[in-house]
């Protein structure tokens, strides 16, 4: 069975939940797969930590929860201090690159990608779609989702009147990330 | 600011196909032209002289400085609607733009103006701006109704503030469209809080 077990981790407000959601509806509405998600909240709403566990896979998937990932996304330190150490070696890690500075307990092998995602967000108007800048630049570096799948969730995810916006910070995310992967970084 | 996806070709409701894109500054002339082709009545209701060169190299000054957004309709070569977005660089108005719409007298009623403003809303969306407000005389009946279907209500009359070609008073309605509560359903969807039961 093919099957991708993903981890997003970060603050309360970030979009974490959000993030997960999109890629699990993408994947399993949009793409004819299978998909699962686990959400976790810290005590509070705002700030806290969150992280959401989503799977992947092209068949009906037994258990859900995702220990060692085969990809994480973080987009706070906290989220990768915690996380990253549980990333399976050889696996991927897509990080906000202007708030998380990399340090030397990734597991073995493990290719990192990072993205100015904040700052790509507040470019776009909205510092809001940083979590959907994240999800464009995970469809764009791991191909685990179709763009098209993944566009269709973005849309039919948010709220209305926010869209335009949403989806401008989807492909945002997405070229970066294939700008990204072409250059082997 | 750089605007993408445009330009956008539309249908109006006629069959006329009309393409939507940002004022280019070396096109502006054109504008110039349009506006002097509307009506002497339509254009006593705007603010400036829209006939004068000079007007026309204040307004491309202001799209270059970011503090208006210009939008144009062309059919057949020529500008036949134009709908500029303004807003306060600064002060405490700038979560504040302002809408104003002109479309040509022959494709009145066919959509164009609506089409306008909806994408100048989006633009204001995204950029921030969280309570639009337009101007419309009460004889304006089309224009009014146009505004209240994109959610546009009203919030004061100005009685006898303006004056038609006639010479007689007319009151002046301004309406408001707060958008801020769009961009509050997604704070709350990203809010990633889940309520716990005590």
């Amino acid at each position: 069975m093919d099957k991708t077990e993903i981890r997003v981790g970060g603050l309360g407000g970030q979009g974490v939940i959000l993030c997960g959601m999109i890629i699990g509806k993408a994947a399993s509405i949009f793409d004819g797969k299978h998909a699962t998600l686990i959400q976790a909240f810290g005590p509070e709403a705002r700030g806290s930590a969150c992280s959401a566990q989503v799977t992947v896979a092209d068949e009906a998937i037994g258990y859900p929860y995702v220990k060692n990932p085969d990809v994480l996304i973080v987009m706070s330190p906290d989220a990768y201090t915690q996380f990253a150490p549980q990333l399976k070696p050889g696996g991927m890690l897509l990080y906000e690159k202007e708030l998380i500075a990399l340090d030397d307990k990734l597991p073995a092998g493990v290719k990192a990608y990072g993205i100015p995602a904040t700052r790509f967000a507040e470019e776009l108007g909205r510092r809001l779609v940083l979590n959907i800048v994240m999800t464009g630049f995970f469809t764009g570096v791991t191909g685990v989702v179709s763009f098209d799948a993944v566009e269709k969730a973005v849309k039919s995810s948010v709220p209305k009147g926010t869209e335009d916006l949403n989806l401008r910070a989807f492909r945002k995310g997405y070229e970066f990330g294939r700008d990204q992967v072409a250059v082997g970084k | 600011m750089r605007l993408e996806g445009f330009p956008q070709n539309v249908v109006l409701h006629d069959g006329t196909a009309v393409a939507i894109k940002p004022l280019d500054a070396e096109e502006a002339s054109a504008v110039l032209k349009f506006y002097r082709s509307l009506p002497e009545e339509d254009r006593l209701f705007l603010r400036d002289d829209v006939t004068k060169p000079e007007w026309l190299r204040r307004f491309v000054a202001r799209i270059e400085s970011g503090e208006i957004v210009s939008l144009v309709a062309e059919a057949g070569g020529k500008i036949v609607g134009e709908g500029t977005l303004y807003r306060a660089q600064h002060g405490w108005t700038k979560h504040v733009a302002e809408l104003r719409i002109a479309v040509a007298p022959t494709l009145r009623r066919g959509g164009l103006g609506s089409t306008l403003a909806r994408e100048l809303v989006k633009i204001a969306t995204r950029t921030g701006v969280e309570k639009m407000v337009i101007q419309v005389v009460e004889n304006q009946v089309g224009a009014r109704k146009m505004f209240r279907k994109l959610g546009f209500r009203q919030e004061a009359v100005l009685r006898g503030h303006v004056k038609d070609i006639h010479g007689s008073k007319r009151d002046l309605i301004v309406a408001a469209n707060d958008i801020s509560h769009i961009w509050d359903a997604m704070e709350s969807l990203v809010s990633d809080f889940s309520p716990s039961l005590e």
